[in-house]
């Protein structure tokens, strides 16, 4: 293999800066100034309030529900991505803060994964979750636990867990693939009460169809600051918030002049 | 010394001297900085996953062998094991070329339970329809004029109909859906930008089991 | 036995719809999309005895919808003169593209090494498509059934990605966009798709912006290829079916609907 990697990188210059990625390498630093400046303004007292986001406003409600009904809670983390993905780590934020809830509530966190690495990050996660809430006690490890790695292995033990412990709340959060609807109306058969949140577009559509609550797009990975009030990661939503407005302009500006003068093509880098 | 290494302060630390030599040599096309960026992300990580591997093929046996114990599902948790044990003694012993047991296996029991389960997604799409596409106000009213038009679209046969369904099927691809997706991939960019930035310096500290 | 809640007997009427349909084995007629004939003079524009690549990057779950889609490739490729080499980047899409690659190798009397070859898995996406733009010997010193590389007479004719006409990725998921991102835009081989229907709508921008030369999806992509090929194949074949579902699934969206409006209507009178 090493051999095959070193043939991999001999192609193409030797130069240390890559030129043609320049204008990526400076828009990057203008990107990391604009939420470096964020954090320490939310460091020095601003702070920033998110809107309102139905999903996460029920989140509460949903581990109240599944306490009321002495069912567990399910949490998910879907087979598209590894634990290198931002958004599996999204996930992980939120499982964090549901974690808490549950272990203050004494509800069962069930949490089924198709990646062992993933399975390892969420058992440190929702134990340091349970201590945190002073409930160490309550925490059960075999219920983090790997199921398949295979995209309908998982699927299918996932519906298979749904389908015996019946849980009310169901947290579909992270990368899923074709497995979502699978879940979803599965979960809807329960009866559960069901959260997702995914960054597949395709996915989305069916989440929006088959759960009582999505987070679209970013709202995913709003989520870790909306819950916890963490000021440093609002303070990254804002700069998210800033940047968007940034591209839109830029694609404003970009799209006129593309129609006035479609020879030119500053914009394209 | 194994507790110096195991904090999370040096996770951290690795995480950002990983995360920032990274993001540099992104912009370089020295033959050096293009193999360590494939080192890192292909063989370390290659490494990372085979141990983990481990660490779930020893969890699902722990939670499968109690779960037996407690005489919860049996039979079926008897045969996950047995699949999981049998699999890598077919390929060790016979190979898994050509018309090895390994194969046969895969061919005529794997493939068909993984297609079976794919297919059942039809079943849950048509109880999703049934629920789902229900023209509560305008909005899902043109939600659901754009799903008769893309299901039409599909089904309809050779004819002057036809034309027109896919054209209009066509136009609602390329122009509404595609904006929208493509203003949500921008938002999820940004999402993932600052969350991997939020890592990278440090202000996230979740993965690592909590930010206090 | 539980009774039966209205998305059982929605399962059970797709159920009679979908075997019913199968059982009247009618092949109705089709519209050809522009995506299929695109590919389709993409195919025909190559010279007969083009060397073509052919990946596999699929998994086991996906095959009702990959086969047919695979297999009215690789019957055009042949019957057009195309040398194909297999090549799989999904570990379960090396079985399915080795026996599919024999079949319709059978059926035009392809020789093994001289009209076509298999070189089997290679994993990681990336690290494989970089290191065949430099060396496919490299990357693949045997082929699946243990052949040395330059043993066999196809392969000794290409070195690197770049001596092939065209790489065509059999996917269902996202790896096509690594062919794209890597092979096309580093070594510039023209990329072509095979998808699932589901995967369509991720492909559209690239090949509005010509990143993808051409794409085919789903079974409806399948049967409008078989027809173009001039060949019958399982997409014609479940295009009954398919359609029946989809009415069937309209049907569901309008008693919905009408059960909705009756419920309201009800409401406002009480």
């Amino acid at each position: 293999m090493s051999s095959t990697l070193l043939l991999a990188v001999n192609s193409g210059g030797e130069e240390w800066l890559d030129l043609s990625k320049l204008p990526l390498l400076i828009i990057s630093f203008i990107v990391l100034a604009v939420v470096v400046i964020l954090w320490l303004m939310s460091r020095r007292g601003s702070s920033f309030t998110p809107r309102q986001i139905p999903g996460l406003r029920a989140v509460e409600d949903a581990i109240g529900r599944a306490t009321e009904m002495a069912r567990p809670v399910l949490y998910t983390p879907g087979w598209g991505g590894d634990i290198q993905r931002p958004t599996t780590i999204a996930s992980m934020n939120i499982l964090s803060q549901i974690a808490e809830k549950t272990a203050q509530y004494d509800c069962s966190l069930i949490y089924p994964t198709h990646d062992p690495v993933i399975q390892s990050v969420a058992q440190e996660v929702v134990s340091e979750s349970y201590a945190r809430s002073g409930f160490a006690d309550r925490y059960r490890q075999e219920d983090i636990r790997y199921v398949s790695s295979s995209q309908f292995g998982y699927a299918a033990a996932v519906e298979g867990i749904i389908t015996r412990t019946r849980p009310a709340a169901i947290f579909l959060l992270g990368t899923f693939e074709a497995e979502s609807l699978i879940m979803a109306e599965t979960g809807n058969s329960v009866g559960a009460i069901q959260i997702a949140g995914t960054d597949s577009t395709i996915q989305l559509a069916f989440f929006i169809v088959a759960c009582d609550y999505t987070l679209i797009g970013e709202e995913l990975f709003v989520a870790s600051g909306y819950l916890s009030g963490d000021k440093a990661i609002l303070a990254s939503v804002r700069a998210q918030d800033m940047l968007k407005i940034a591209i839109a302009v830029f694609l404003v500006i970009a799209v006129a002049w593309a129609t006035f003068a479609p020879n030119s093509g500053w914009w394209r880098f | 010394m194994v507790e110096i290494l195991m904090s999370r302060r040096v996770a951290q630390i690795v995480c950002a001297v990983f995360g920032v030599l990274l993001f540099l040599l992104f912009f370089s096309n020295h033959p050096t900085a293009k193999a360590v960026t494939l080192t890192v992300t292909t063989q370390y990580w290659q490494v990372i996953a085979a141990f983990a591997l481990i660490v779930g093929a020893v969890s699902f046996m722990r939670v499968n062998f109690k779960s037996m114990s407690r005489k919860q599902d049996a039979p079926f948790r008897a045969v996950g094991l047995l699949g999981m044990v049998a699999m890598p003694i077919l390929a060790l012993g016979w190979g898994i070329g050509g018309s090895s047991p390994f194969l046969w296996v895969f061919e005529n029991i794997q493939a068909p339970m993984q297609s079976t389960v794919f297919a059942l997604l039809a079943f849950f799409v048509a109880s999703a329809s049934l629920r789902g596409f229900r023209a509560r106000s305008v909005p899902a009213a043109i939600l659901l004029l754009a799903a008769v038009v893309m299901l039409l679209s599909r089904s309809w046969f050779e004819s002057t109909t036809s034309n027109i369904l896919m054209v209009t099927s066509d136009w609602l691809r390329n122009y509404p859906s595609m904006a929208a997706r493509r203003a949500i991939l921008i938002g999820i960019g940004l999402g993932s930008l600052t969350t991997s930035l939020r890592l990278i310096v440090g202000i996230e500290r979740t993965w690592l089991g909590g930010n206090k | 036995m539980k009774k039966l809640e209205s998305r059982h007997w929605a399962f059970l009427g797709l159920a009679v719809v979908v075997v019913a349909t199968m059982l009247l084995n009618f092949e109705p007629k089709l519209d050809i999309s522009p995506e299929a004939k695109r590919m389709h003079s993409f195919i025909d524009s190559l010279p007969a005895g083009s060397i073509v690549m052919v990946s596999f990057d699929h998994e086991a779950s996906a095959l009702p919808e990959i086969k047919p889609l695979a297999l009215a490739f690789l019957r055009h490729a042949f019957s057009k003169g195309h040398r194909l080499v297999g090549i799989a980047l999904m570990a379960e899409g090396t079985a399915v593209g080795y026996r599919l690659m024999d079949q319709a190798a059978a059926e035009y009397n392809k020789r093994y090494g001289v009209d076509y070859a298999f070189l089997g898995f290679q994993p990681q996406i990336i690290a494989a498509i970089l290191s065949m733009g430099e060396s496919i010997k490299q990357t693949f010193p045997r082929d699946y059934s243990g052949h040395e590389y330059d043993s066999l007479p196809m392969l000794r004719e290409i070195r690197k990605l770049s001596d092939i006409s065209a790489v065509v990725s059999i996917a269902d998921g996202n790896l096509a966009t690594h062919w794209i991102e890597y092979g096309r835009a580093r070594f510039n081989v023209t990329v072509a798709a095979f998808v699932t229907a589901v995967m369509v709508t991720s492909y559209d921008p690239y090949v509005s912006s010509g990143q993808l030369r051409a794409m085919v999806g789903g079974l409806r992509g399948a049967a409008e290829y078989e027809k173009l090929i001039g060949i019958g194949g399982a997409g014609r074949r479940a295009m009954l079916a398919q359609a029946a579902s989809h009415l069937y699934v309209l049907a569901l969206i309008l008693v919905g609907n009408v059960i909705y409006f009756a419920s309201r209507a009800r409401k406002g009178r009480g």
